[in-house]
């Protein structure tokens, strides 16, 4: 299911995007080939510096020899020539040909803009992969953190009294580890991180737990059945208090918020949960 | 109050760690240093799962399918009085965290915080996870490449989770 769904994130993109610029160019919708005409502040005649007037926007621009004009673009300049500029593999500037010119305005052909959504497309891909390797990378400090407070609280047996405390909800939802493994305990750790809506220290410890989920999985390659059932507790996310990013967008008004939420989580936990069980059971039947 | 609890759990867990660790007699700094070694290497094992997942997320959002979808459904969701906004976040939310933080505050900047529709996009987003992120961060740390039901049953949990927010929201509200 995984395979299908990422190949059709893929396929619906591209063939999506594509689409989208046949329809572009076939109606030619970026305008490609049309004289814009910008009035303009002549400040000097003499001068090579211009100031263009466009839809309320004030551009400097530059004339080039051989009727060109570079036109200088920032944060402020409208969309459509950045995007026009980023089309042409430029960021600050943009140069046009000049048709015509005259006192008090002047009549640009634009760069032209081709299979501009496939463009934004791949850029996206490779942006993404390097996001990627950051976002991992970024995981490291707060991840050795915790499975350093970790190593601590096992060996000294902290852990024992959380384990104590939920053991019977543990020993259901996974009733084929051992009673005393240490998959037990980083699980526990990993579902009071949860409750209490510390995101950040819940991701290093529910890793720990797979990866002791791991030590008891026959076939390495693929998830076993407690891998299952604690990805799926951890995708409907338990939790008593509202994630931080939450808090964030919304500020004071999350407070009446937390009653729903509570409500909402625990009916996609007690699904996730179900579900889980069923695949459970089919599989053991099928065995 | 909820935030100060959030603010206050983390450093007297710490605190109560290392003291009990102390009076056990564990050498806490050895110990922590041992369990933070893995920090490193479970990192570099997510980077390819994480590289295959959200690169996959990005082309489908760039392209712009996603509103070819929302603009499709709309009709439909119109007629039976139903928020079609709502379901932007519902597609959005198992696919990408900063994704559906944009949908939720496209949401707030278009109908206010106090509309019906904010509060159910936001409960939507606080009750379930990023399950692709969630899954690809999980098995990619003990390089698990056939994750069998588990997505299965993560989207089972986000479908559950979006159709109870929004009448949770509902009931709760009027």
């Amino acid at each position: 299911m995984l395979n299908k769904i990422w190949a059709s994130l893929i396929i619906l993109g591209i063939s999506f995007a594509f689409a989208q610029d046949v329809h572009d160019e076939v109606y030619n919708t970026h305008s490609n080939g049309v004289h814009l005409q910008f009035k303009f502040i002549a400040s000097n005649t003499s001068s090579q510096q211009l100031t263009l007037l466009i839809d309320g926007h004030k551009l400097n621009a530059s004339l080039k020899q051989k009727q060109k004009i570079q036109i200088h673009l920032d944060e402020s300049s409208p969309e459509t020539l950045v995007k026009l500029a980023s089309a042409n593999s430029q960021k600050h500037s943009l140069i046009a040909d000049i048709i015509s010119k005259n006192n008090s305005s002047i009549t640009l052909l634009m760069p032209e803009m081709h299979w501009q959504k496939l463009r934004e497309v791949t850029q996206a891909a490779f942006d993404t992969a390097e996001f990627a390797v950051k976002l991992a990378l970024g995981l490291i400090g707060i991840m050795a953190l915790w499975l350093g407070l970790m190593q601590i609280i096992e060996k000294s047996g902290l852990i024992n009294y959380l384990v104590k405390f939920i053991r019977p909800l543990l020993s259901w939802l996974f009733p084929n580890i051992p009673k005393d493994h240490p998959a037990l305990a980083s699980i526990s750790m990993n579902m009071t991180a949860n409750i209490l809506g510390l995101g950040n220290a819940a991701t290093p410890l529910g890793i720990k737990a797979m990866q002791q989920l791991q030590k008891l999985n026959p076939n390495k390659d693929s998830a076993s059945d407690e891998m299952c059932m604690f990805l799926a507790l951890n995708t409907s996310s338990v939790q008593l208090l509202p994630p931080v990013t939450l808090i964030a967008i919304m500020g004071t008004q999350v407070s009446e918020l937390i009653i729903p939420i509570i409500l909402a989580t625990s009916c996609s936990t007690i699904v996730a949960v179900a579900v889980a069980k069923t695949f459970t059971a089919r599989r053991r039947k099928t065995i | 109050m909820m935030q100060q609890l959030t603010t206050l759990i983390i450093p007297l867990l710490i605190l109560l760690v290392i003291t009990h660790g102390l009076i056990k007699r564990i050498a806490v700094y050895e110990e922590f240093v041992e369990g933070a070694k893995e920090g490193f290497t479970i990192a570099v094992n997510i980077i390819p799962y994480l590289v295959a997942m959200l690169f996959a997320i990005a082309i489908f959002r760039a392209s712009g399918a996603l509103d070819l979808i929302l603009n499709a459904l709309s009709p439909l969701a119109n007629t039976i009085g139903f928020p079609v906004e709502v379901i932007s976040m519902g597609i959005v939310r198992p696919l990408t965290g900063s994704g559906s933080v944009g949908v939720l505050a496209d949401l707030i900047n278009n109908y206010g915080e106090d509309s019906l529709i904010v509060k159910m996009a936001a409960v939507m987003f606080g009750s379930t996870e990023t399950t692709l992120y969630v899954l690809a961060v999980y098995f990619g740390a003990i390089k698990i490449r056939r994750t069998e039901y588990a997505l299965q049953a993560g989207l089972a949990a986000d479908l559950a989770g979006f159709i109870a927010a929004i009448s949770i929201t509902y009931w709760y509200f009027s």
